[in-house]
């Protein structure tokens, strides 16, 4: 683009009040304001053959997303960040539940890619008490495979972010990422389906300089919202950068789970988004809103 | 502008025995919510009713409206159909001793 173009689509995105609090790369390849509905953002549904009874132990009990007004018995509906609705994660009440949003998508160029959303979380208010080391973590991946034509030593690709906010009862506070990769498992009889479950709690490392202190604010039904920021490289499979509010971190130690490229998953461009409880309460993770841009 | 529409998966391939609910859902956006039970399995032991529940906070629940027999046989499927329902809504049941239900339970939205 020449100068020109450049100042006049800056001008327009901090003209729009809906975009003018993202930073998008120079094509927008989503934009989900949940007052239009869910954007996309499905369930998690693991693999399986023949049954459900089929899916990995990970997999059964994942909730998946809904659209919420942030209510609560003691102040009613809190509303989103800008209009009515939010999208909800909120997983069962139970230690170590898990609850996943995902997007599937695929690629038309391996370019960098910018993740940006805005975020909150909380327990479910079931008791009038801080509560602030109920949630475990709430995080987000992005789950990639080269395109068909990359030939041999392709890889699909799967970097995976969170904040643990807290382990067994213990404010922890700090960003972490996984590279570990599972073990696959076949997957019913038909020798034609895998799985491997990555959302475990196992495997997770700190990310450099990466504590960080948020908003949690005074009670379980006061929320704020936070703004994420992560960008990966589709072409190199490499982390830019990486932002949460007025932190930026360093990056050059972030990696991320790395397979052989699989048989049907050809320029897959899958990006989730998950929480976790720490203890026997609901953890709630809403997002809005969520922008994907792309340099191309 | 064409009306939203959603279809939402709140309790797959779990047994219900005793006191059972599929998980709240916030559904403030729609007018009308139509639950789906499918049984996966054969039912085990006397027959059982479900009912909607709708609450102010999605932890204080109150029955609404009335019931229905859950299914039977295998890939059998029963509707309840729910309306002005606030925003928090579930299934719920309440199983004999000895009952047992594998359920796929869908409520849809509009």
């Amino acid at each position: 683009m020449t100068p020109d173009a450049i100042s006049l689509r800056q001008a327009l995105l901090h003209a729009d009040p809906r975009l003018s609090r993202f930073d998008p790369l120079p094509r927008i390849l989503s934009f989900d304001d949940f007052d239009r509905g869910h954007c996309g953002w499905s369930p998690l549904v693991g693999n399986y053959e023949g049954s459900l009874d089929t899916l990995l132990p990970g997999y059964r009990e994942l909730t998946g997303p809904m659209l919420s007004t942030l209510s609560h018995w003691d102040g009613g509906s809190h509303g989103s960040y800008d209009g009515s609705y939010a999208l909800k994660l909120a997983t069962r009440p139970k230690c170590d539940a898990l609850s996943v949003g995902i997007k599937r998508l695929t690629f038309r160029k391996a370019c960098p890619v910018r993740l940006e959303f805005y975020m909150t979380f909380k327990p479910e208010a079931t008791e009038p008490v801080l509560s602030d080391r109920d949630v475990r973590s709430v995080g987000f991946l992005f789950d990639l495979q080269v395109g068909d034509r990359v030939g041999a030593g392709g890889q699909r690709v799967m970097p995976h972010m969170r904040y643990l906010n807290s382990s067994d009862g213990v404010l922890q506070q700090k960003w972490q990422f996984k590279r570990r990769s599972p073990t696959f498992q076949d997957i019913g009889d038909g020798a034609e389906t895998v799985s491997h479950f990555h959302l475990d709690d196992n495997g997770w490392e700190d990310l450099p300089d990466g504590n960080q202190r948020l908003c949690y604010n005074e009670i379980a039904t006061k929320v704020n919202w936070h703004y994420v920021r992560f960008d990966f490289d589709i072409a190199s499979m490499r982390a830019l950068d990486f932002q949460c509010n007025d932190r930026r971190f360093d990056v050059a130690a972030f990696d991320s789970i790395r397979i052989p490229a699989m048989k049907n998953l050809w320029c897959m461009l899958n990006v989730a988004l998950f929480a976790q409880a720490d203890t026997d309460k609901r953890t709630f993770f809403y997002l809005d809103s969520v922008c994907l841009s792309g340099d191309f | 502008m064409l009306r939203e529409s959603s279809t939402s998966v709140i309790t797959r391939n779990e047994i219900w025995r005793g006191d059972s609910a599929s998980e709240p859902i916030e559904a403030g956006w729609a007018r009308e919510a139509i639950f789906f039970v499918r049984a996966l399995r054969p039912a085990h032991g006397p027959l059982a009713q479900a009912f909607a529940e709708i609450s102010p906070d999605g932890m204080h629940w109150v029955r609404e409206g009335s019931g229905i027999t859950l299914p039977e046989q295998q890939d059998a499927v029963v509707a309840l159909r729910v309306s002005h329902f606030g925003n928090w809504l579930r299934l719920r049941t309440v199983l004999p001793d000895r009952s047992e239900y594998a359920v796929l339970v869908t409520v849809h939205l509009k």
